[in-house]
This record gives structure tokens, sequence and C-alpha cells, in this order.
């Protein structure tokens, strides 16, 4: 109105207070607010201080991070290329080989992802191998063919990249077929095979490490969304007896301990097979946590669908839909998309519930190094080191699920209102 | 004759299409895979358990356990039947998980409104608190705590504070109130129990009446005082008629060649490291809990508040929390239930909790009856759970319109 008549031009409007914006302004209104707000930041800011301060003298002057380079590259591969595991030869190759499959497909998840998150996924695992490869680890017996494999990791991203680019192969559903198979030909090439040469036979207990529990994690993730769909269906069925049977198989497995579940299926499940009935201890284990892992998926993606309106699904009915194109089309891709946290913060959960196979006797990241505390007494004073290491090791793994989910949720919604 | 010629000239749906069909042979075949399944399942553990002479059924429960349990809240000796050490490890499970569920709730909620404060430094500090706490494994946080007390110095070197608290790898102890006998710790139970609850039906009176007539009352002061009031008065009574203290307080002390500490109360490294680990770890998850409860709660109220003069104290305790409360309640309860079932790691750092003794049980007993037992114990604890959170819900649901 007042620019309108030409009284007031925009230039007289008067500036803001110096102390109300810039610097000053967010400071004072960010931490110097009230009397009470700075005392807050007072005390905070001297937490800090203190946290800061004592943590870097601490973690550069009085701890022993020698425990971490002794174990090396046990955190990773665990026993597998010891003399009892893999005898007269050099097996560390093989996991190698899967990390390899591994980079390959997430440079094909790249490529079909046309950059983004993917991407940086994909660069990050790859250049971390690599970097990896400079570090001097205490393996025995281990020649230059593995540092080799290390930074190869680099150019198999690329390779996968370049599948989706010049090949016909540069769908979803191929980086899930590939995948799938990766993890698969993963499998066999740790078991190896009677009599061919460098495939020595490795028993499942001596799996360990840090594989052992992306292994685990991996088929569970893969696995309980698709067993927890088809229980989130069956639960909201309006068949009584499927609905019974749901009910019963997620109650059960939420309502029991993860730990008690995993040393019954030590002990019981054996007893109702012959007793010459090849018996797999981790194969046992990773179907319990991913049953155990599907009840709660079971639970997030009932909650999406229950938030869902029902609308949605009379209006497709309406068009002329059937029933499960209703399901597959229509509710399960909203519901899906609108639990996306819940589900990720499950595969999170499921992700450090595998350390919980120390149970079952398996030697995973968090157990290799509690044993090795427990057998070398003289290490007990760097057990806080050990255990701040494992910390950071699966911050940076479940951090990163939790950033991937995000940037996905973000993408997600593009169209949403 | 002519319904079979209606039947082969059938001319409707065809059978493969026909929806009803098809429910009800989804639900013949799912079910009988089910039970098929099931009884496969126990009829061979059955068949294995005549084969492999595994001893088996539930007379174990009377015979005497023979093995003695770390830490136990109630009194307990080897002699005792395998039923009462199934007991006292369920015990020591429940006492676990209420203390960590009050501790993780009170710490979350801190740290929950500490996300949402105004000031930067404060709700950077209680995100860095969360995403660190809720990433990293429980087992590995449990092992932390554990190998911290572990690291300090043994019992005959260990620190003590003012002659009563000490400090030392086998735990902590601390001085501890002791009746001098059954009846009379009975009593004070019960005293205690009627002086909280006098002190909230005071709070309570008053928090209406200041509602009612806008007359400030002080509930929260008036009702500790009238618990703090009723404990003093009786305890008073009791010296003058019997002339002597009511109960002593038993302190700890080193004794005999080994430095055992005898007396107070010995809290031991694996019950706080767990303790300590499963308050921090549930806490981080508890804060997002109640930062969606509050962010929940409309802009509106928070600024009509304002406008009638709340204090920012005043304005968290009877404007946002009373509605958050509606949206956190059903999730916190979920969490309460992890903690519970999260304290199944014990035996990973030496604790015998249920699930510890349990698999030490299995050693002596049948496995199969020892799994149905534990199974049913923890269902049980979830369905108490869910039973109060389900009732707390209901009282603080919005009733009519």
């Amino acid at each position: 109105m007042m620019t309108d008549n030409g009284d007031i031009t925009t230039a007289s409007v008067i500036a803001p207070p110096r102390s109300e914006v810039g610097v000053i302004g967010w400071l004072r209104t960010n931490l110097f607010s009230t009397w009470y707000d700075t005392t807050m930041t007072v005390i905070s800011l001297v937490v800090v201080v203190w946290l800061m301060w004592f943590g870097l003298t601490w973690a550069f002057g009085d701890a022993e991070w020698r425990v971490i380079g002794t174990l090396g590259g046990q955190f990773i591969i665990g026993q597998f290329n010891t003399e009892s595991a893999c005898p007269g030869q050099n097996c560390f190759w093989r996991p190698q080989v899967g990390l390899l499959l591994a980079t390959i497909v997430l440079g094909m998840a790249w490529g079909v992802a046309g950059g983004g998150t993917a991407k940086k996924v994909a660069l990050a695992v790859a250049v971390v191998a690599a970097v990896m490869s400079l570090i001097p680890y205490s393996f025995e017996r281990m020649g230059m063919d593995v540092r080799i494999l290390l930074v190869a990791n680099i150019p198999a991203v690329f390779l996968g990249l370049a599948i989706t680019r010049y090949t016909p192969w540069r769908e979803v559903k191929h980086v899930a077929i590939v995948g799938v198979a990766s993890f698969l030909l993963t499998l066999f090439l740790l078991r190896g095979v009677e009599g061919l040469p460098g495939m020595h036979p490795v028993s499942v207990i001596h799996w360990g490490g840090l594989m052992l529990n992306v292994l685990l994690a991996v088929a569970g993730i893969v696995l309980s969304l698709p067993i927890g769909i088809g229980l989130a269906l069956g639960r909201r069925s309006q068949l009584p007896v499927v609905k019974l049977l749901c009910v019963a198989f997620i109650e059960i497995f939420r309502g029991v301990p993860l730990i008690t579940l995993l040393f019954m299926s030590q002990v019981l499940v054996p007893l109702a097979f012959p007793e010459n009935f090849p018996q797999n201890s981790l194969f046992r284990a990773a179907v319990v946590i991913t049953l155990f892992s599907s009840a709660y998926m079971a639970e997030n993606i009932r909650g999406g669908l229950q938030a869902l309106h029902p609308g949605q699904a009379e209006a497709a009915r309406a068009l002329g839909l059937s029933g499960w194109q209703i399901t597959f089309l229509i509710s399960l891709p909203q519901a899906i998309r609108n639990v996306i946290p819940a589900i990720v913060g499950q595969f999170i959960a499921l992700f450090k519930d595998t350390s919980l196979v120390y149970i079952i006797g398996m030697l995973d990241v968090v157990e290799i190094g509690r044993a090795f505390i427990q057998g070398n007494p003289e290490y007990l004073p760097s057990a806080r080191e050990l255990f701040i290491f494992l910390a950071i090791v699966f911050w940076i793994f479940t951090y990163g699920m939790s950033y991937v989910s995000r940037r996905v949720e973000d993408h997600l919604r593009v169209g949403t209102r | 004759m002519a319904q079979m010629t209606g039947l082969l000239t059938y001319q409707g749906i065809p059978v493969w299409r026909h929806a009803q069909i098809i429910q009800w042979a989804t639900q013949i075949v799912s079910g009988f895979l089910a039970v098929v399944l099931v009884l496969w399942f126990f009829l061979n553990i059955g068949g294995a358990i005549q084969d492999r002479n595994i001893p088996y059924g539930f007379s174990f429960l009377d015979r005497e356990y023979q093995t003695p349990i770390g830490h136990h809240f109630l009194p307990y000796e080897s002699s005792d039947s395998f039923l009462y050490a199934i007991g006292v490890a369920a015990t020591n499970t429940v006492v676990v998980s209420i203390i960590g569920v009050i501790l993780a709730t009170a710490l979350g909620i801190a740290i929950g409104v500490g996300r949402l404060s105004g000031n930067w430094i404060v709700s950077k500090l209680a995100l860095a608190y969360v995403e660190f706490f809720r990433n990293v494994p429980l087992l590995v946080q449990l092992f932390f705590w554990f190998y911290i007390f572990l690291a300090l110095p043994p019992v005959r070197d260990g620190f003590v504070f003012f002659e009563s608290l000490h400090v030392n790898n086998a735990g902590v102890s601390v001085p501890w109130p002791v009746p001098p006998d059954v009846g009379m710790g009975l009593v004070w139970l019960a005293l205690a129990l009627a002086g909280v609850i006098a002190g909230i039906i005071v709070h309570r009176f008053l928090l209406r009446r200041e509602t009612m007539t806008g007359k400030t009352s002080y509930p929260v002061i008036y009702g500790t005082l009238t618990t703090v009031g009723i404990g003093l008065v009786t305890w008073i009574a009791l010296m003058a008629t019997a002339g002597e203290s009511p109960f002593v307080i038993s302190y700890p002390e080193q004794q005999g060649t080994f430095f055992r500490i005898e007396g107070g109360f010995t809290a031991p490294a694996g019950l706080l490291a767990l303790l300590i680990g499963l308050v921090m770890y549930t806490a981080s998850f508890i804060a997002e809990i109640v930062r969606a409860g509050i962010t929940s709660v409309g802009k509106g109220q928070t600024e009509a508040a304002r406008a009638l003069g709340l204090s920012n104290l005043g304005l968290l305790r009877h404007v946002t929390f009373p509605q958050a409360l509606r949206v956190i309640i059903p999730p916190l309860i979920s969490q309460f239930l992890n903690l519970t079932k999260n304290s199944s790691l014990a035996g990973a750092i030496g604790y015998s909790d249920l699930t510890n003794v349990a698999k030490t049980m299995t050693q002596t007993a049948p496995p199969v009856s020892i799994f149905i037992l534990i199974m049913l114990s923890y269902l049980a604890m979830s369905l108490a759970y869910s039973l109060a959170g389900n009732l707390y819900n209901r009282y603080v649901r919005i009733t009519g319109a």
C-alpha cells in the first residue's frame, strides 16, 4: 500500500538490527536467548570440550590400539584363512572374489539408478576396499595377489557400470538376478569343493568376522522382506485359518528374545532330523534370524497397510482391478513407501542382531575380538579400544544404511503431496 | 439325479476361478500344511527323545538344582528345586527390566526433549547421542561396559569412597537398610506402599483443586511431603515404642583372607554393565519416540499455551506432554518389551538372567521342557507389559467429544 503511494521507497525500509541477523543474530536465537538458555549452552560447551579433550588425549595417548592390529584381517574374514580351516593352501582369494562380485553388482546398481546415492555407495565401498590393500595385515600366507584383488574393486565397479551401459542388462530385475547369482556363487566359493585346486572345502564353523555378519544380514534382508509381506497380508486376510496361522507365527517370534530362539535352534531343531542328517548350524541360525526379522517386518508393513486410505482399494476395485492387482499394484507399493523408515530400521536391527550368533559358537566380528581378549588376558586392558573400534565399524554400516534410506525416501516422495 | 445332471452341465464360474472355492481350498491346504509341519517337528523330536534316551517331562522341577546362581535378588541355595531356581532367575530378569524401564524412560525423555531444544548445542548433543547409541549393537555396548568394570582393581585394592561405597572389579557395593526380621520388612514394604498411594491421592486432589479453582496448590511438593511424612512419623513412632531403630543400615566391609565384601548391597559388574548398556541403548530409541510424539502436537497448542503465559516447563508439563503421551505410549510399550527381551543378552557378560540360567539347566534337565517354560515366561512378561500399556493407553485416550 505504502509503496503504491510512493511515500516510502524500498530503500527507506529500515534494515533489521545487527543483533538479529548474521552470526550474532544466529548466536542470540540459538544459544543465548535467555539466561536459562545461556546456562545450558555453557554447560553443554564444557561437556563437549571436556569430552573431546579427554577423547582425543586418550585416543592418541593412553589408548593401546595394538589389539586391532594384532587381530587385523581376522576382523574381516575370521578364521577362514587359518591353517586349520584351509590347510596348505591360500584360501584368502575366495572371500576377495566374493567382494569383487558385490562391487560389480553395486556398479550395476549405480548404472541402473543413474548416479546419486547408488554411485556414492558403490564408489565408497570400492575405494575403502582398495585402500585396505595399503594396510599391513598380519595374515599368514597373504601374497601380493590379495592386494591386487582388493585394488581390483575399483575397476570392478566400472565393469558393473559398463555392463548397464553397453549391454542390454540395464534394468532393476537384471541387477537383482546378478545380485542373487553373485551371492550364491560367493557362498559356493566360500564353501569350496573337494578336488579342485585352491578350493579346499572350508567348514562353516570357520566362516567369521565381518564377512559372516554381512552374509547373514544380506540373506536376512533379502528374504525377510517378502516373507514379512506375506505374513502381513496373511494377518489382514479374511480367511480365519490363514489369519490365525500368521498371527500365531508373528506373535510367537516377537514374544521371545532372538537369543533364546537361536539357542533353541541349536538344541531342539537337530532333534527333529535323523541323526545322520547333514547338520549346518550356520544355516539354522540364518533361518532363525530371517524368520525373527520377518515377524517384525510383517508388523511394520501391516502398519503401512492400515494407514492406507480405504478409498485407494475401493477406487481400484471400481476400475475393475482384481484382488491380486489391487494388492500388488495399488496397496503394497504405497504401504511400503510409507513405512520405508521402519523397514530400514528393521534392516539395521537385523544387521546388529547378527552379532548374536556368538551363542551358537560362531566367531563373528564381535566374538572374534571378545574371544581373543578372553584367551589372552594380557590384552584385557585393551578391551575398551577393541569395543570402541567395533562400535565404530558397526556404526559406519548402520549409519550408512539409514543415510541411504533417507535418500530413497526423498526420491520416492517425488510426486506425492 | 437332477442334481447330478446339474453338476455335470455346470456352466457357472470355472472351479479354479471360483472365489469361494479358492478361499476354502487355501484355508484347508494352509491349515493342513501347518498342522503337518508342526506335528512332524514335534513327533520327530518325541521320537528322537525316545531313541536317544533324552530325558523328558516335567518331573525334574521338584529335583534339587544343585548349581549355584551367580547373582539373585531372592534368597537361593543350591539345594533349592529347579522350579524355584527358574523363579529366582525370572525374578532377576523382571527386576532388571523394571529398573531398566524406569531409568531408560527418564533418560529417553530428557534426550528426546533435548533433541527439540531451541538451544543448538543441546539439540546437536542429543542427536549425536541418539545416532551413536542406537546404531551400535547392544552386545558391543554391553561388552564395553563390562570390560570397563573388569579393568577396575580387584576387591583388595578397590576404590572406597566415604568408607561405604566400594567400587572394584567385582562390582559396586553400597550401604543398604536391612530390617531386623521378615515381619518388620513386610511392615516397611506396606508402609512404603501406603505412603506412595497417599502421596498420589494428595497430589491428584490438589491438582484437581488447582485446575478447578485456579488457586496455586503446589501438588507435587505436598504430595512428596505426604509420602516422606508418613515414613518419618512411623519411623519415630517405632523408635519410641521399640526403643531401637526399626531397621539397621548394613555397611559393606572387606572381610576374610580373600577380601570378600560382606554386608550392604553388592551389584555385581555383570548386573551394572547390563543395566547401563540396556538403559543407554533403549533411551536412544525412547528419545526418538518422545520427539515424534512432541512434534505430533499441533503448533497452535504451543502458541496458545505461550499466549496464556505458561512457562517453558509448564508448557511441556501441562500442554505438550499430556497430548504427546497418546502418540508415545504404544511404541514406548514395545520398547519396554524390547528392553526386557534384550536383557537376555546378560549371559554374554556373565549375569544370571532367565535365559542364561535356562541355558545352564539344559545340561542337567530336559531341554524341551526348559524351552517350553522359558518361552511361556517371556510370553507372560510380554502380555503383562501389553496389558499394562493398553490400560494406560485407555486412561490417556481422548474420551468423548
